[in-house]
């Protein structure tokens, strides 16, 4: 049974039709990513399966259960964790206080929250920065501790914006890494994405965004040849087959 | 209720009211451009209200004269606040937009402690400048007539709001000031000097209510209590008419005057504040952007 | 969470014992009435100052209406006392219970508001609320008797009646509460609430998408803070067997109380009542000694200590304390939400 079913979504803001008619299914243990230029509506898409806006028509079911303009906390209740675009850290709290923030999901006990986010921040590598407060943190830093309170709340679908945005490619690779400890976790991934190399390379399956409308679906290397979205890119020169 | 009441009433609204929208420039005016919301603008007018007092007190010099030496005063302790108290929490907050609860305090304990050294140094007794023409009218046919000196107020305060809105779109440092208001780092790297143009900014929000005092104080009282009512009063109008609009400023002066003198005929005054507070609480729960003004 | 107390929370809870125990005994020591007064003063203003920490304090938002909560507290269970005999000890708690109705039902529409436009509101509805009642002579045949205010009738000793013929008791009882405030703002720091309110106050968005309800938080917070406070209130009729509408639902009440909370240290269990601590008696004497002659001085002293402590001292006078703990005991990294964090730069208030 599919994880996520997306029908038909349209979201428009004013007089712009940021996302048109967007349809796609998840299963579970996929990796799917979304891509497109700049302005193409990845985000707007993000954000309206994330329940940060309702849509102005469509329906989104997780499992089987119509989610559709549920409010944020009622979407993180049911297993979807997301992060931010421009990270969000709590930042006069500890790391550690961060992801306990994570860790008290799904019950109210402070030791069992604080031996969740110790065993996420392990898992992440950050265990040794667990103290340090949060405004104190990196960018690609800050980004592995939304990911980390994020885990904390042990989701089954995990929406990723543009979370390898600013890194270098070292950080890059640990971050795919990462996510791929993350999937082979049980955790199915939803990500939007603008560096060429870590989508393709991740993903099971690419969907493409061109002025919000899907003008392609399918695997990585088949999308990357497709005339219609090398048209869209103006040229898109530095797709690599397979795992980098 | 008689009709003739009710006009002078509502004629009365409207003079007083564009005074109110006069002293709510500033407010908006500081706020538009750097995001301050400075609790001691009541202060600011109370000093506004003393300095042509003093100078009649003292030397006999009339008020409307004391334009001339109150606006420079209080333009002066205007710049001079934001320079030395305010500026260093826009430094600490570099990286970040300014914090508006630290402001709110910082401006706050400003005023408390002006407000209260005001009162040390005078005592609280209410004090009011006797001028000749203070009591003059004119009169429209039989019934009608209108205070002259608060109908000069209601012209100055047009006035101002109107070489304030000139001053803005016509000067150089107009234009300054309205591209730092809509963004401060592209401003900066266009050359413009944010901070001075923040203590200008501040310097000029204050120089209008000195213009303001003295063309108040021939017919209003002058005491160190009056900055709290006032301060209050201007953010309710700077909410209703909206944030960074000249004419949003005088509408809602215009709009609080009117509502007040009506009230006033019907309830007691400060039962009348109540609808002010009513009237502020409803359009930030349903139009928060005020009726001309940019978001909230 | 483990038994073991470790060497540096120790030491920075041996000050406040030590200073409890102090308090405790004081009575015994001190004779003059007028020192036991002034002491009653301080701890009611650190208990209201801590009431108020509980829901600004946590959320970042800044009330400066806080005296009509107190205000409602002490009109209602005086108002059951004269008009039906109930006792204060049940009329407070009834008090309370409307305050707290009325602080949801307020505040479920102002949370949305951001920081000064909150302020501005809460200030708005608590000046309203003040208005009425202080032009109100009667209501439903009830007696508000406006500004006049309502003068609580004289029992003599009657403990049950909450009125006593000494100071003393009034003393104890109000050290109760205080702790009471206290072991609530520390429990509820530590607990998923604390964690939750923080993180909304650190960025909502990033809150309610980790789970968080924040409306259902912010307003436990709220509906607390008002409980608390209007026992406050009623502890402030007995006492003083005196309320109008000027004193205790004024708004200088409102920021004398937000002051010593924001001077303390917001969103620590200590912070209000150190606050209070440094306030109270600051304008007690600027206030009694120096006979009324200055008018308006503590204000004066209030409002300086406000700027420097935004300029300075953001996060509250605790903060220089804390560092000072925490580096006394080797710097040592304490366990998360309580004291054992490094700051690197000295952030808003």
């Amino acid at each position: 049974m599919a994880l996520l079913e997306v029908q038909g979504i349209n979201k428009a803001f004013g007089g712009l039709q940021a996302v048109k008619d967007l349809s796609f299914t998840l299963m579970p243990g996929e990796i799917l990513g979304i891509i497109g230029p700049n302005g193409a509506g990845k985000t707007t898409a993000f954000n309206v399966i994330a329940g940060f806006f309702p849509p102005d028509s469509g329906t989104i079911r997780f499992k089987g259960e119509n989610i559709t303009g549920l409010r944020p906390w009622d979407i993180s209740h049911r297993k979807i964790a997301r992060t931010f675009q421009l990270s969000k850290p709590f930042g006069d709290l500890s790391v550690l206080e961060n992801v306990m923030v994570g860790g008290f999901h799904h019950q109210g006990s402070r030791a069992a929250a604080r031996r969740k986010a110790e065993e996420v921040l392990q898992f992440v590598g950050m265990a040794h920065q667990a103290f340090i407060e949060a405004h104190n943190l990196t960018a690609t830093d800050r980004k592995r501790l939304e990911l980390a309170r994020c885990l904390a709340t042990a989701p089954d679908l995990l929406l990723l914006d543009e979370v390898v945005a600013g890194a270098t490619p070292a950080e890059a690779a640990d971050m795919m890494d990462l996510i791929r400890r993350i999937r082979d976790g049980g955790v199915t991934i939803l990500m939007v994405e603008h560096v060429m190399r870590v989508v393709m390379g991740l993903s099971h399956r690419v969907l493409v965004l061109h002025h919000g409308v899907t003008i392609a679906t399918g695997e990585p290397r088949a999308v990357s040849r497709d005339p219609t979205v090398l048209k869209a890119y103006l040229g898109v020169q530095h797709v690599q087959p397979g795992n980098p | 209720m008689d009709p003739i009441i009710l006009g002078v009433a509502v004629v009365n609204g409207i003079l007083l009211g564009g005074l109110y929208g006069a002293v709510a420039l500033g407010l908006s005016l500081i706020f538009g451009v750097m995001r301050v919301i400075n609790f001691a603008h009541g202060t600011f007018l109370m000093f506004g209200l003393f300095i042509p007092y003093w100078l009649w007190q003292l030397f006999g010099i009339n008020p409307y004269v004391s334009v001339l030496v109150a606006a420079p005063i209080l333009f002066a302790v205007g710049y001079g606040v934001q320079a030395t108290i305010i500026a260093p929490l826009f430094k600490r907050e570099r990286a970040m937009v300014l914090e508006p609860l630290s402001v709110l305090l910082l401006t706050a304990g400003v005023g408390l402690i002006l407000d209260n050294l005001t009162l040390m140094a005078f005592g609280p007794n209410v004090r009011a400048v006797q001028v000749r023409f203070a009591s003059t009218s004119l009169w429209i046919g039989e019934t009608l007539s209108i205070n002259v000196p608060r109908l000069i107020a209601f012209v100055a305060s047009v006035a101002i709001a109107v070489a304030l809105s000139l001053f803005l779109s016509r000067t150089d440092l107009g234009r300054s000031i309205r591209s730092t208001a809509q963004n401060r780092d592209a401003a900066a790297l266009c050359g413009i000097n944010v901070p001075q143009i923040y203590n200008i900014t501040f310097g000029l929000g204050c120089a209008v209510l000195g213009i303001v005092g003295c063309v108040m104080v021939p017919f209003y009282y002058v005491s160190p209590t009056v900055g709290l009512a006032f301060g209050v009063k201007s953010f309710i109008i700077v909410v209703l008419g909206g944030i960074g609009s000249i004419p949003g400023s005088i509408l809602g002066g215009l709009i609080l005057g009117i509502v007040e003198s009506i009230t006033a005929q019907f309830v007691t005054a400060t039962s009348a504040a109540t609808f002010s507070f009513l009237i502020f609480i409803l359009v930030l729960f349903f139009r928060p952007t005020g009726l001309m003004g940019l978001k909230v | 969470m483990s038994a073991h107390i470790r060497p540096a929370r120790a030491r920075t809870y041996a000050i406040p014992a030590v200073v409890l125990l102090l308090l405790l005994l004081a009575p015994a020591v001190i004779r003059n009435e007028y020192y036991l007064h002034v002491l009653v003063g301080v701890l009611f203003s650190a208990y209201l100052a801590s009431a108020w920490n509980i829901v600004c304090g946590y959320t970042g938002q800044l009330s400066l209406g806080h005296a009509a909560l107190c205000g409602i507290g002490g009109y209602i269970s005086t108002l059951l006392f004269i008009n039906i005999g109930l006792s204060p000890w049940v009329g407070m708690f009834l008090g309370a219970s409307c305050a707290t109705a009325a602080g949801v039902f307020v505040g479920y529409p102002c949370f949305r508001l951001r920081g000064p436009y909150f302020a501005l509101t809460t200030i708005a509805f608590a000046e309203i609320l003040r208005i009425w009642v202080d032009n109100t002579e009667e209501v439903f045949g009830v007696e508000l008797r406006g500004a006049q205010g309502i003068m609580v009738p004289l029992k003599g000793q009657s403990p049950w009646l909450f009125q006593f013929t000494s100071k003393v008791p009034y003393y104890y009882i109000i050290i109760a509460m205080l702790l009471v405030v206290m072991a609530v703002t520390f429990w509820m720091e530590r607990s998923r609430m604390g964690f939750y309110l923080k993180a909304i106050r650190a960025d909502q968005d990033a809150a309610e998408a980790l789970g968080i309800n924040s409306t259902r938080y912010l307003l436990t917070a709220m509906a607390l803070s008002s409980f608390l406070t209007a026992l406050g209130g009623s502890f402030y009729a007995q006492y003083f067997r005196y309320i109008n509408p000027e004193r205790n639902m004024g708004l200088d009440l409102s920021i004398e109380v937000a002051l010593m909370g924001i001077v303390g240290g917001q969103g620590t269990v200590l912070g209000p009542v150190l606050g209070a601590f440094l306030l109270t008696p600051a304008g007690e004497i600027s206030r009694g000694f120096l006979g009324g002659k200055l008018m308006g001085l503590h204000l004066v002293i209030y409002g300086l200590v406000l700027v420097l402590a935004v300029l300075f001292l953001p996060k509250g006078l605790i903060q220089p304390i804390r560092q000072f703990f925490r580096r006394d005991s080797g710097g040592a990294q304490g366990p998360p939400g309580t004291a054992g964090r490094q700051d690197t730069r000295a952030p808003a208030a």
